[in-house]
């Protein structure tokens, strides 16, 4: 995890790809089979794709894999694509799914993830972070990290990337209670972390 | 930030500061290359059976010399090791640098999916592109032993790993150009 948190920081730096702000041409360009316009698709979106599967998986080979995993489908799927939709948020939903079907074809402790699983999570990731007064987005990137799976997708989607409950509930299948509680244990979970 | 913020509002004040973009690995997007398919038969590119196979040669024949040559140099080295009689069979993953390994993983899964897209098609080739294609990929897969092989003895040798990433990307252009011959179902 430490690693995924440096290579976060690190990356953080680069200077990404600014998001298109029309991506209409590319998407029937690539549609039609262009594999060139679905590169530059690829270059614009890539980046926060890969920041969404790092902070989903907590882990640099699983959310490189999440992230070739997307765009492989996205290519697959993008003749079914429907262009009054955001391609970022159906890009982001391809990657949730992968990361579903990969948890349901891990054993069964980590692919069935509840509320009951994190009982210790407080005390595990209050260890964390390295002192209580540097609460820093590098602080917190590291106790999101060290939340369990399941609150940490909710969190990442919700806190993070800004979906809303109805949306989330789409990509997840999460009950609406369900999701609410994650939610509300993720918080709860941070702020003990970083000592806010 | 004021004194008086609420743990909620750092909470969030913290969140919104994250970055939304991570650069990803540099080499993530030949990975995702290698693994489209197609779209439709306009974009098949007819390639002549006898191009895979000589491209099948080429990488036995220059994977070979590169091997030689990078074996030499090594045995040709002052401080060189004896080497050891060479074992035929793979090389642990955990005797490979760590960032082979991961590369290792991601060529076998652009390897499986094209394999796989291959194989739907397989019907549709006539059976002596299937078998040109087919020893085309042994020779491929014989440079990657080889390469592996010569490793095993030398891991830390560059050359050595620059010469399997590029048989394995060469095997991979074979069998992109090998599913580009038929067309889809």
């Amino acid at each position: 995890m430490a690693r995924a948190l440096s290579l976060v920081r690190h990356e953080a730096s680069v200077d990404a790809p600014r998001l298109a702000l029309g991506d209409d041409g590319l998407v029937e360009r690539a549609r039609r089979g262009d594999v060139d316009a679905f590169e530059q698709l690829y270059r614009l979106h890539a980046g926060r794709v890969y920041a969404l599967c790092l902070r989903l998986a907590a882990d640099p080979v699983v959310a490189r894999e999440l992230t070739q995993d997307t765009f492989v489908k996205a290519w697959e799927a993008l003749p079914r694509f429907r262009a009054d939709a955001s391609l970022t948020t159906w890009l982001h939903r391809i990657a949730v799914n992968a990361l579903l079907e990969r948890r349901r074809g891990e054993k069964r402790r980590s692919a069935r993830v509840s509320l009951a699983d994190d009982e210790d999570a407080a005390e595990m990731i209050v260890g964390v972070v390295a002192a209580p007064d540097v609460a820093t987005a590098i602080d917190l990137e590291r106790a999101v990290g060290a939340l369990p799976p399941g609150v940490r997708r909710a969190f990442v989607l919700h806190d993070v990337e800004g979906y809303t409950h109805e949306e989330i509930a789409a990509m997840t299948g999460l009950a609406a209670g369900t999701l609410r509680a994650q939610l509300h244990r993720a918080r709860q979970l941070l702020m003990r972390a970083l000592s806010l | 930030m004021t004194e008086h913020t609420s743990p909620d509002d750092r909470l969030n004040e913290l969140t919104a500061a994250l970055p939304r973009e991570v650069a990803p690995p540099p080499d993530l997007w030949p990975a995702i290359r290698a693994e489209l398919a197609p779209r439709s038969a306009r974009t098949i590119q007819w390639t002549p059976r006898w191009r895979l196979a000589a491209a099948g040669l080429l990488v036995a024949a220059s994977s070979s010399i590169l091997t030689l040559f990078a074996v030499r140099a090594r045995e040709h080295t002052p401080a060189a090791v004896a080497v050891t009689p060479r074992d035929t069979a793979p090389v642990a993953e955990e005797r490979l640098p760590a960032h082979l390994v991961v590369a290792e993983r991601a060529y076998a899964r652009s390897i499986d999916a094209l394999w796989r897209t291959l194989d739907e098609r397989r019907d549709s080739l006539a059976p002596s592109t299937v078998a040109t294609v087919e020893r085309s990929l042994r020779i491929a897969d014989s440079a990657i032993a080889e390469a592996r092989s010569a490793l095993e003895h030398d891991p830390a040798n560059r050359v050595l790993e620059d010469l399997l990433v590029s048989n394995y990307e060469r095997k991979i252009d074979l069998l992109r150009r090998a599913t580009e011959l038929a067309p889809r179902t």
